[in-house]
């Protein structure tokens, strides 16, 4: 399991990424996080929603009602234009973190 | 229904933030999150208290949320605003009240001593225990000068214990104790509780006793009534000093226990009364003083003192109760 002050920069990161596949709602976000990561990261409820709350503060993401088959009414998130940019710029962020980590980083 | 687990356990963690329509919907998303959860494990064939357990604990904490919501989570939110006193400041404050309630108490019981010691130079110079040398005159400067000589040092520890003292006033604004350190002052203010009583019920008898040898005295004659006002300004010195000394003490417990909320209304009232001691007090010692010196009424105007404390005792009762009535 990875800690979650070590990823916590890129949590947004990874909820973009995904909505980019597609619009989504927090339940299959957190699922899909945990079965790409292959369990070795499972995000907090709470953590997913501060950051859900945090996107659409932003702009990076809109969130709207659907109705599901039985009735019951979820809370659907898409990525916006604007989340698409500020993915862009995470990716390079990262990209480039990893370049300088990486170089001190060695078997022992 | 482990479902009822799982929603009151959401219930609690939200019971701490407000009501609004964002946590509200909040709070819908995540009861509809954890469900789908929680059947999914049950489908995967995980026990209902596994699932639960499972649910529960990848739940995350409150705080983030509703740090993020720009909330605090807390519904006395506004205690944060006070400072958090440290161990060593709330002993440090307990001490220096301690030292500082003895060296009032000192300085008390100096200015009293110096007016009696005053009264008793002229006494014993009208009486003419010093031979023809000293004069009536010379009788009174050596009284003023004793009791200069007095005043000078009591002074200089009100001025000392005052500026000790300055350093915590902050106290008065609110602040926050930790929660050992309220137990530990909690604890020394029960012990002492019975100290002070003593030393309330030895400070009045003290008070009450020291009229006796004035009526005793009146069957003597003038200067016997002179001695008697002496012995009654020495006893009243000792009385004072057990008031201002264990009262301190007792402060430095009250001042530490009291509630920050309760703080500022309190603040009100102690400035009126402080402020209103502040010139009953000396006004009362004036009066003395220029009754005894001008009209050399010594063998009545004592009393001043007993019932200028009655009077302001009934002040600050009655102020309390308007007061409390108010603010309720």
């Amino acid at each position: 399991m990875i800690s979650s002050d070590v990823i916590r920069g890129y949590n947004d990161t990874m909820i973009l990424s995904l909505l980019l596949d597609g619009e989504s709602y927090g339940y299959e976000i957190s699922k899909r996080i945990r079965t790409l990561s292959e369990e070795k990261y499972i995000m907090k409820e709470t953590t997913l929603y501060s950051a859900f709350t945090r996107l659409e503060k932003n702009g990076f993401i809109d969130s709207f009602f659907m109705d599901e088959t039985f009735g019951k009414r979820r809370t659907y998130y898409r990525i916006t234009p604007l989340g698409r940019a500020y993915y862009r710029e995470k990716c390079e962020e990262w990209t480039l973190t990893q370049e300088v980590v990486s170089k001190f980083i060695r078997e022992l | 229904m482990q479902m009822d687990t799982i929603m009151s356990y959401l219930n609690n963690m939200f019971a701490a933030l407000p009501r609004t329509e964002q946590t509200f919907k909040l709070k819908q998303d995540l009861l509809a999150g954890m469900e789908e959860k929680y059947y999914e494990l049950k489908q995967e064939g995980k026990s209902e208290n596994e699932a639960v357990g499972i649910v529960i604990s990848e739940f995350g904490n409150i705080e983030e949320l509703a740090a993020e919501l720009g909330i605090a989570p807390d519904p006395a939110g506004e205690a944060e605003l006070f400072r958090l006193l440290s161990e060593e400041e709330a002993t440090e404050y307990m001490s220096v009240k301690k030292r500082t309630g003895f060296l009032t108490g000192i300085g008390v019981a100096l200015c009293l001593t110096g007016v009696s010691l005053m009264l008793l130079f002229n006494t014993l110079v009208e009486e003419g225990r010093f031979g023809s040398f000293a004069s009536e005159d010379a009788g009174d400067m050596l009284g003023l000068v004793a009791m200069f000589l007095l005043l000078v040092p009591a002074v200089g520890l009100f001025i000392y214990s005052g500026m000790k003292q300055e350093k915590y006033s902050y106290l008065q604004g609110g602040f926050e104790l930790p929660y050992h350190m309220k137990r530990e002052v909690e604890r020394r203010q029960a012990a002492f509780a019975p100290t002070y009583t003593l030393s309330l019920i030895l400070g009045v008898c003290l008070c009450i006793l020291s009229v006796i040898p004035v009526f005793a005295a009146s069957a003597f004659g003038d200067s016997a009534t002179s001695y008697a006002v002496i012995a009654l300004l020495e006893i009243i010195a000792m009385a004072v000093f057990l008031f201002v000394y264990y009262g301190n003490i007792r402060e430095s417990h009250t001042v530490l226990l009291k509630k920050p909320k309760a703080a500022k209304a309190q603040k009100e009232e102690e400035r009126v009364i402080g402020a209103a001691a502040a010139v009953v007090w000396p006004l009362a010692t004036c009066i003395f003083l220029v009754s005894g010196f001008v009209f050399g009424s010594w063998h009545i105007n004592w009393v001043i003192f007993p019932v200028t404390g009655i009077l302001f005792g009934m002040f600050c009762a009655f102020y309390n109760i308007v007061k409390g009535k108010e603010s309720s």
